[in-house]
């Protein structure tokens, strides 16, 4: 465990001293400072838009996030030949992959939690409560962060950078329709249709901020079955990337 | 066996074609080992499959077919790694960290217990000591090149595997750098040297292994390449003359013994007969037609 | 390894379910869709039991109207047709999970085989 969360380490003070991170992490805060501005144009006088579109705005942060943080881990590893002598020597191919996801990760928790206070501090500027299952709902978009990271790890070791953005959005939209909607872009086939989707991941699971904009209370039960379902996910996706890794050649 | 560092048998790794890009066979048929506390060096021309071996000695490519074990041990697994400092070509680092903090978080990576103090002793036995603090971004080739051999280093591995170690230093820094693979080696450490630096080869190497086009062209002691089969060299001087004076004669073998009694008739004294030793370089152009294989 | 495929086959498509798995729209229960059961309405303003279908007036435009507390109202299918507010799903989300956790198993475990192998 010492050499993975060694690396993972490594690997955030990496993240931190390049760029990326601090761009997306101002735009998202620019959009939450534009969403805390909703109720000042008059459109509602309650907090249900700056919440609705808050919650919105973390899904898609944890979305451009796992992209940004990710999509070019590996590809600058291997094309700045940083790669070869570590995989050579100290690290094993699946102690570099979990050490770069949790480097990554971690990442991504503390800008996610950022965004999760800062959209508290915009409901709270606008004297608004604070709902009590706002902050597990961050967490559920969190897991939803780390599923999609986990994702373009898996994209990044068989497609190039430019390719594996579009196919995370692409599973993202698609991993939200309901198996109906599917269906109806080929509705010729439908049978494997039906059989893709249902094998594709349900990420509506993680949204939850329709209730909390309405006030509706979710169970506790919930958050754990969609926690553990997202963690699943996750291992799941970690698993395929690292039989991808370990089958290919590093030449 | 167990204490054979590496033995490669019958070794072949293709690569496939892809995408209207034709394959190529980059190792054919190679066998070799490589025996513990010797420096063997490994020679070819460019495209031969020497980094290609390296790297499939070192897990990072899989062979098409053949073995290579470690120690009796498969490539790539966490004893054989624990085990081996590996220095490779045209190596890079990430480049945002310092010397101190890359080689810190190395050792952790091979859950090492160094102290800094150790680090620094490290980073000064290949002449960083000045750069301790300055980020890798910023570093030449050849210094890169020393990093790499501290990181080899940080763990006294018992094989050292260093593909072309040498090619981006000056000959001061060359001289240095061998210095250091034969302290290692005294240590008692199992060297397998890459270069296309045949002087190096020829000062340091015990053995060498020749490739050309993946195919393993020639193998031996050091001594055994370079000693010519069929010529001698006799010295000899004239009875009288002062003892510093003395005559070379260059003849071959079959007529060696013809020539010895022909020296003694005409009141020669014979002082030395020795086989003729050719350079490195002309084994190697001649095992490689040229450098044409 | 032999049987490999086989296994991670099989788990796919326990995975997929078909009929069984969770599209809300498809699977729901009749008491879970809101639209079509009997309630009490108001259409008055004067309290009256009836067992009644609405037409697409009645959701939209002036005759818009609210129900009860606790009762749905016209057009939150949307709302309700989501998996935190669909109870009879949580199963198989339960099912999802062990099926994904014994299928990245599966992988890694076979991955490593095949390295090892390969080497």
């Amino acid at each position: 465990m010492r050499p993975v969360m060694t690396f993972a380490l490594m690997t955030l003070r990496n993240l931190l001293r390049r760029r990326t991170i601090w761009g997306i992490s101002i735009v998202i805060l620019i959009a939450l400072f534009g969403i805390g501005q909703i109720p000042g144009y008059g459109i509602s006088n309650e907090g249900r838009f700056i919440l609705d579109f808050g919650l919105f705005g973390l899904e898609i942060g944890a979305l451009l996030l796992a992209i940004g943080l990710a999509a070019n881990i590996y590809p600058r590893d291997k094309e700045q030949k940083t790669l070869m002598p570590l995989i050579a020597v100290p690290l094993s191919r699946g102690q570099y992959l979990m050490g770069r996801f949790i480097g990554a990760a971690m990442v991504q928790t503390a800008a996610m939690l950022a965004g999760c206070i800062g959209l508290m501090v915009i409901l709270l500027m606008n004297g608004l409560n604070i709902p009590g299952d706002l902050f597990p709902a961050a967490c559920l978009l969190l897991v939803e962060g780390w599923f999609l990271l986990a994702v373009v790890f898996f994209f990044s070791f068989w497609t190039s950078p430019p390719l594996n953005a579009p196919l995370t959005i692409l599973l993202f939209i698609l991993s939200q329709m309901p198996v109906s909607g599917f269906i109806s872009i080929l509705p010729r086939a439908q049978g494997f249709m039906r059989i893709l989707r249902l094998l594709l991941p349900h990420m509506d699971v993680f949204h939850i901020k329709d209730p909390i904009a309405h006030g509706v209370g979710i169970p506790a039960v919930y958050f754990l079955l969609a926690t553990l379902y997202g963690l699943a996910y996750m291992a799941f996706m970690l698993s395929m990337a690292l039989a991808v890794f370990r089958s290919r050649d590093l030449k | 066996m167990t204490d054979v560092p590496i033995k490669v048998d019958n070794l072949e790794k293709s690569f496939r074609k892809t995408l209207g890009l034709s394959g190529f066979k980059a190792v054919d048929s190679l066998s070799f080992q490589v025996n513990k506390g010797e420096i063997l060096g490994f020679l070819g021309p460019n495209g031969a499959g020497k980094t290609t071996t390296i790297k499939c000695i070192l897990g990072l490519l899989k062979p098409t077919s053949g073995n290579i074990l470690l120690w009796n041990d498969f490539p790539g697994s966490k004893t054989v790694r624990m085990k081996i400092g590996y220095v490779p070509e045209n190596p890079d680092y990430e480049d945002i960290f310092t010397p101190l903090e890359f080689m810190t978080m190395f050792s952790s990576l091979r859950e090492l217990d160094i102290s800094k103090d150790q680090i620094l002793s490290i980073l000064e036995r290949v002449g960083l000591e000045a750069w301790v603090k300055v980020r890798i971004r910023n570093f030449s080739k050849g210094m890169k090149q020393r990093m790499s051999l501290a990181l080899a280093l940080q763990s006294q591995p018992e094989l050292l595997i260093m593909d072309e170690p040498t090619g981006g230093l000056d000959p001061a820094a060359r001289k240095e750098f061998r210095d250091v693979i034969l302290e290692e080696n005294s240590r008692g450490a199992t060297i397998f040297l890459s270069s296309h630096l045949l002087s190096e080869v020829e000062t340091i190497c015990d053995r060498a292994v020749i490739l050309a086009k993946g195919k393993k062209v020639t193998e031996g002691n050091l001594d055994d390449l370079l000693r010519t089969e069929d010529l001698f060299s006799i010295s000899f001087m004239a009875p009288g003359t002062e003892s510093d004076v003395h005559e070379e004669k260059e003849v071959v073998a079959a007529e060696l013994q013809k020539t010895i009694d022909e020296l003694r008739q005409n009141g020669q004294n014979i002082l030395e007969v020795k086989p003729v030793y050719r350079s490195l370089e002309e084994v190697f152009l001649s095992a490689t037609r040229g450098g044409k294989l | 390894m032999k049987y490999l495929k086989l296994i991670i086959l099989l788990a796919l498509i326990s995975l997929t379910g078909c009929r069984i798995d969770y599209d809300i729209e498809e699977v729901a229960p009749p008491e879970h869709l809101g639209e079509t059961h009997e309630h009490e309405h108001d259409h008055t303003g004067a309290e009256t039991e009836e067992h009644h279908e609405h037409d697409i007036t009645a959701i939209s435009g002036s005759d818009r109207h609210v129900h009860e507390a606790g009762a749905r109202n016209h057009g939150t299918e949307w709302f309700f047709n989501q998996p935190w507010a669909a109870r009879f799903i949580w199963s198989k989300m339960i099912r999802d999970t062990v099926i994904l956790i014994f299928l990245a198993a599966v992988i890694l475990l076979a991955s490593r085989y095949r390295l090892r192998k390969k080497r």
